[in-house]
């Protein structure tokens, strides 16, 4: 008896301190950066929400790669858009992260401060030159050497807008707005018109919205938040006017991305921003919208879009650092970024690329003519998106954002009090 | 309890005194060998969950930094974080505004429901419908019957009332919420009070209308003191539910927890703060442990106005 309670008490102390023994270990071994020698081994490759539609093209793409390189063996795994950081951070924590990881810049931050991606400037510098310069630079983190992610797809929106509610509002549907300024003022114009019943916009601005008004987001070292100077300010007493006036929708205090586009679609607010994709969901899902559908650039007033960045990382603790590297390139080199955006609407990182006729001739349908917009503004567009925005910063300025909207603050409060939550969970990150 | 083995006879050979032998030996481990796969099961998913969550408290722990040791300061900053307010006030309102109607409106659903005639199980089959729907599938319904143009508000605007924020005003959005759980969890206690109902006598409503008490006077000096033990099981059930409630709030609020996150409850803002690559999960910990507390509270307090109520 006084054995087994010795053993139990054992037990129990030993599950009480267990967990202590997490907080000792740092954990954060980079692991080495060589990716030389022999290409074998299995891996395994990790996609974000892809196999639904895609599965054919990955399952060549990765038999190809097996053909080449025998001896090779590729597990594909696909994880679903929802919670897809989630399952990260399970696997990162576990240990069990995939070697090829599908990753956006801001997934990639905290990743590599935990050093579990491989720097790719030491391990695969030699691809760097078939990369757009802006999309390889994508990867980088302020405050670190490197770069941590192979640039896979691009993508960036044109503007969609319902030519009926324009011409309700009393515009010209074949004059969309550009800028900005021209934006809020069509805005008011269609919401003074409407006597409320039209909002314009259905999103409070996010920090995408603030980089193409010509905020400045950072500072330059990428160390402190700057987006509550007179130009933010200024944007945000923009956005209020339009609140007031019922030109920005009531309910976007709560809106999600999807529910702004299910807005959209109808007809309850006049533009809302999208991709290549949304046209074939506009044709199935609201065919009298799409006969009513505008067109135009996205919105910036600093004449550079918004660029949207996919990577693909590869696991610094990976045991076949030479499979998995040579997986990732094979990837998003030149030829398979191509083929990829032959089946689907997004555009090739690779440089020399987006200058393939197929990116640069129209045939006169809405398609060609928002892939070659697309494509045109791609050369020139900003990631504006610091990679170093957390979700959490996002909710802290959206609260503050949300706040100043309801005139509970004003506008430079809101902006002070953003930055300044934002820098505390910078300086938390570490 | 004295077990055989250990009052047993002595001195009764030395085959018996071996065999008493080996069972007094065996007899404390075999309990233990029954009670190890639930033992286990709740050690791996209840017990080292919750002891982690108290260590990780007192640690400034991230997704994916292990962290270290911080005493207090989690706790310390809770005191000075607004948000955590915020939780603290949805989260306790949505018990005062949840359980008195959870405890009540299901009773008088059973008490409806209780008579046995023709097409009675209809109706019992359709209050108890909303609790087997998928809670999202639910949340979704609701988020579209109340949405600026949805269902309900057209009705009103017909009506001459104009459009209603329902997701729109932080007040109406957690109003609109605690609506869905109370709807969602009538059939659910529903059932609760019918098992209980069942076990009143008949001759208690008989004597007492006999007496000349009326419908009200039967329900309040016959049914409520003969379910009340019920009633404070489903208060103490609902009010734990209703002070973690998570899904209903984020379904009809959003990810934000509704403008500028007025209506985020404590449950939201653990999931906010402890999740993602750059989650801090030791203060998401704090808060966890916060809500532990203040359920156990809850449950004492219930539990402690029943027994005043008995005496």
């Amino acid at each position: 008896m006084p054995t087994s309670r010795r053993t139990f008490a054992a037990a129990a102390v030993a599950a009480l301190l267990l967990p202590l023994s997490a907080c000792g270990s740092s954990g954060d071994d980079g692991g080495s950066t060589d990716a030389s020698g022999k290409v074998e081994g299995d891996i395994t490759f990790q996609t974000w929400n892809l196999r639904a539609n895609f599965k054919d093209y990955f399952e060549g793409l990765i038999a190809d790669f097996e053909k080449k390189h025998p001896g090779t063996h590729v597990k594909w795994v696909d994880q679903p858009g929802e919670g897809y950081a989630d399952k990260i951070s399970a696997d990162a924590a576990g240990g069990t992260l995939p070697d090829v990881v599908n990753v956006s810049p801001d997934l990639v931050a905290p990743l590599a401060k935990a050093g579990l991606a491989l720097d790719l400037d030491k391990a695969a510098g030699q691809y760097e030159k078939e990369y757009l310069q802006e999309a390889w630079a994508s990867h980088r983190i302020p405050g670190m050497d490197g770069t941590y992610a192979f640039p896979w797809y691009l993508n960036t929106g044109p503007l969609f807008y319902n030519k009926s509610l324009f011409e309700k509002g009393g515009l010209d549907p074949e004059q969309p707005p550009k800028t900005y300024d021209e934006v809020f003022d069509a805005a008011l114009k269609i919401a003074d018109k409407t006597d409320g019943e039209v909002a314009t916009l259905a999103n409070v601005p996010t920090i995408e919205d603030f980089g193409r008004y010509g905020v400045p987001l950072m500072d330059e070292e990428g160390t402190a938040f700057a987006f509550n100077d007179a130009k933010g300010v200024e944007l945000l007493s923009r956005y209020k006017e339009l609140y007031d006036a019922k030109a920005l929708d009531p309910q976007a205090l709560t809106a999600t991305p999807e529910s702004t586009g299910k807005k959209f679609l109808t007809g309850a607010v006049a533009m809302n921003p999208g991709s290549a994709l949304d046209l074939a969901n506009f044709k199935k899902q609201a065919p009298s919208l799409y006969k009513n559908i505008g067109i135009t650039d996205q919105i910036t007033s600093t004449g550079h879009v918004n660029m949207y960045v996919m990577g693909l990382m590869v696991n610094s603790q990976s045991q076949r650092k030479p499979a998995a590297v040579a997986f990732a390139h094979y990837v998003t080199d030149a030829a398979h970024q191509m083929s990829f955006a032959k089946q689907v609407a997004v555009f090739p990182s690779t440089a020399g690329s987006l200058d393939d006729p197929y990116f640069t001739k129209e045939d006169g349908t809405d398609e060609t003519r928002v892939r070659v917009a697309s494509a045109k503004s791609l050369k020139d567009a900003v990631n504006y998106t610091p990679v170093l925005f957390s979700e959490q910063m996002k909710t802290e300025l959206r609260n503050e954002v949300a706040k100043a909207l309801q005139g509970k603050q004003s506008p430079k409060e809101a902006l002070d009090n953003a930055v300044k939550a934002c820098d505390r969970l910078l300086q938390q990150q570490g | 309890m004295a077990s055989p083995t250990l009052t047993g006879p002595r001195n009764t050979g030395s085959t018996r005194k071996s065999a008493t032998r080996r069972v007094r030996r065996q007899l404390p481990s075999s309990p233990w060998l029954f009670a190890a796969p639930g033992l286990l099961v709740t050690g791996a998913f209840i017990l080292y969950p919750f002891v982690s969550t108290l260590v990780n408290s007192f640690t400034d722990r991230r997704t994916l930094v292990p962290g270290e040791f911080v005493g207090l300061d989690n706790f310390r900053e809770l005191l000075h974080d607004d948000m955590f307010w915020t939780g603290l006030r949805n989260s306790s309102l949505y018990v005062l505004g949840v359980v008195p109607a959870l405890v009540l409106l299901p009773l008088l659903l059973a008490l409806l429901v209780q008579k046995n005639i023709p097409g009675i199980t209809f109706f019992r089959s359709a209050f108890y419908t909303p609790v087997v729907a998928s809670i999202v599938v639910v949340g979704l319904i609701w988020v579209w019957l109340l949405d600026e143009r949805g269902l309900v508000n057209s009705v009103l605007e017909m009506l001459g009332a104009g459009p209603v924020g329902f997701l729109s005003d932080q007040w109406l959005i957690l109003l609109s919420a605690m609506a869905v759980t109370v709807w969602k969890g009538l059939g659910y206690y529903m059932i609760i009070y019918l098992a209980a109902l069942a076990n009143v006598p008949r001759e208690l409503h008989e004597a007492a209308a006999v007496d000349g008490a009326g419908a009200v006077r039967r329900f309040l000096s016959v049914t409520v003191p003969a379910v009340r033990s019920t009633m404070v099981l489903v208060a103490a059930l609902s009010s734990v539910a209703a002070f973690k409630v998570f899904s209903e709030v984020y379904l009809m609020a959003g990810p934000a927890g509704g403008p500028a996150g007025e209506d985020t409850t404590l449950v939201m803002l653990v999931q906010r703060t402890g999740t993602g690559l750059t989650g801090r999960v030791g203060y998401a910990s704090a808060i966890s442990v916060v809500v532990f507390v203040v359920t156990v509270a809850l449950m004492l307090l219930v539990l402690r106005a029943d027994r005043k109520e008995e005496s």
